[in-house]
């Protein structure tokens, strides 16, 4: 716990969202500080991508608040927030199938954190830069729906960082991936978040949530159930009964 | 670079002297080649940039035949009032609907934009000020020079206009909406806004058109002036042709229009199909148009088609 505690960058306050009968979050309040990671975790459909869709504007929560960067954002579309410096990825990634990979990202580096670049030609330096980051480079002139598992899963990745968000959110960027692959992208985060960047990590890679993470938030059900370090949270006997004893069983 | 730019810029030199060199009858043939190619470019705008289908593109078409006509039939104004205030209906048209209708995807959006253009046409059928059923005629002028090359001029505009879309960020925002317009939303598109933006544009350039075929062909009526078939040639040169690229359209309505009179001409019933096997073969062989295909057809040879066939699971 060496980070200073800066103030938050994004505080959500009893979030909630309903499907018909289903709540699929209920009152969910946490924060998010600038460089820092939080782990999201939890069974399937206990409403981790649901909360990030509510982050991200993609869905409008039925109550609750949500303050990024000192305003109120909960209401905003998912434009403005992208503007705001909110940056996502796709569980069921969303690449732009008949485009490119450097179109891909350079789609991102357009638009994006302040309205993005206005030239056409420096954000494709900019996505050109993403691409090498994420390792991407040797596929730029392919199309986006002619790459494999793991490489959309970076394209992903690229997409979002070409905003250059202050917050990254991430759904399941390692699902599918070989252990060899999920350490690359584990270090890629690790760099990511020395950029200042908060991040918020949904993940079933417990390892991988292990080694990021500075704190964890177990969703069961749509509710909070624990938060705290790692190490205290996969401790925890209700954890251990929602989340693990039945996986790993 | 410059071969690329050489090409259309030859062929409409070429274009623009026709009215020196050919007769009656191939003016008339290029009058109307150059209104569907405007409305096919004008589709592109809509339908090949953000891929929301447009049913109706002859909707905006009609008020540009209408508002052109009112203001000169019934209101005595020159011609270039009349058209500027047929674009600008139309534009409004596209701007009040626009919010409503792009909310709508896929097949709800095409057939809502059909809809748009019966309901219109029936509207027009009921006012008197446009005549009702009975149509209106406009002031009699022979000046067919005038009707093709301001066709001509507006088909250059319009391409013009797509190629700057195409290098554009604005056009790039309207791809990543067709793409995938959840992603687009997310990565900052300001969605609403883009397609609307699409929407009045194709508006303005398919009424133009309109409102200059109105002048030459002088008579107007609600079933001419909203024709549904008129917007199914448009989809089918410009998504033939190549949707969402900047020539795609231009070449597509020039060839298939082309054929389709050649054929009309000695074979009438063979015509009548022909734009219903281009459908077909078009979305098996080629749905990426033939830009595309020529395109692939030098890079890879025969297995484009193959691989098209493969890719889109036909």
């Amino acid at each position: 716990m060496s980070v200073a505690p800066a103030a938050p960058l994004l505080e959500a306050g009893g979030l909630t969202r309903r499907f018909q009968g289903l709540v699929a979050v209920n009152d969910v309040s946490f924060s998010l500080r600038p460089g820092e990671i939080l782990g999201l975790i939890g069974p399937n459909g206990a409403g981790k991508t649901t909360l990030v869709s509510l982050v991200s504007g993609t869905l409008l929560p039925d109550a609750g608040t949500l303050v990024f960067d000192g305003r109120r954002i909960e209401r905003l579309a998912p434009f403005r927030r992208a503007h705001l410096g909110i940056g996502r990825t796709f569980q069921v990634m969303k690449p732009f199938p008949g485009l490119s990979v450097l179109e891909n990202v350079t789609v991102g580096a357009l638009f994006g954190r302040g309205g993005g670049e206005r030239n056409r030609a420096h954000a494709r330096e900019r996505a050109r830069a993403m691409l090498d980051f994420t390792g991407l480079a040797p596929r730029l002139a392919q199309r986006a729906d002619a790459l494999g598992g793991p490489d959309r899963k970076r394209l992903e990745l690229a997409k979002a960082l070409a905003m250059q968000p202050k917050l990254l959110l991430l759904d399941e960027v390692m699902a599918g991936l070989n252990a060899v692959e999920v350490d690359e992208v584990v270090a890629l985060i690790k760099k990511i978040r020395e950029g200042g960047v908060a991040i918020l990590v949904i993940e079933h890679v417990i390892k991988a949530i292990r080694s990021l993470s500075d704190r964890v938030l177990v969703l069961h059900h749509g509710q909070k159930i624990a938060e705290g370090d790692p190490a205290s949270v996969f401790g925890d006997p209700r954890v251990v009964e929602a989340y693990l004893g039945k996986r790993r069983a | 670079m410059s071969a690329r730019w050489w090409v259309p810029l030859l062929g409409a030199a070429l274009l623009g002297a026709v009215p020196w060199i050919g007769d009656e009858t191939i003016m008339q043939f290029g009058i109307y080649l150059l209104l569907v190619a405007v409305l096919a470019q004008a589709w592109n705008i809509l339908g090949g940039f953000t891929g929301y289908p447009s049913f109706g593109n002859s909707t905006f078409y009609g008020l540009g035949v209408y508002g052109t006509a009112i203001a000169m039939a019934q209101f005595h104004m020159p011609f270039w009032t009349g058209l500027a205030l047929g674009g600008g209906l139309a534009m409004l048209c596209a701007l009040l609907i626009g919010l409503p209708i792009l909310r709508l995807r896929g097949p709800y959006f095409a057939i809502a934009t059909l809809g748009l253009n019966a309901a219109l046409s029936a509207l027009v059928a009921n006012l008197d000020v446009a005549g009702r059923n009975i149509g209106l005629i406009l002031p009699l002028t022979r000046n067919d020079v005038l009707f093709y090359e301001g066709l001509l001029a507006l088909l250059l505009a319009a391409t013009l206009a797509v190629a700057w879309i195409s290098s554009s960020r604005f056009g790039m925002g309207l791809i990543a909406v067709r793409e995938d317009e959840d992603a687009a939303a997310v990565m900052g598109v300001d969605t609403t806004r883009y397609k609307i933006a699409a929407l009045v544009l194709s508006a303005l350039f398919s009424a133009l058109a309109g409102g200059i075929y109105a002048y030459y062909v002088t008579f107007i009526d609600p079933a001419s002036a909203f024709d549904p078939k008129l917007n199914v040639q448009m989809v089918i040169m410009a998504v033939f042709g190549g949707p969402g690229t900047v020539l795609g359209p231009v070449v597509g309505a020039f060839l298939l229009y082309s054929v389709y009179q050649a054929l009309a001409s000695s074979i009438s019933t063979a015509a009548a199909l022909f734009y219903g096997v281009v459908i077909i073969l078009a979305v098996i062989f080629m749905p990426k148009g033939l830009v595309d295909l020529g395109w692939g057809l030098r890079r890879m040879g025969p297995r484009y088609l193959l691989e098209t066939v493969r890719q889109y699971r036909l």
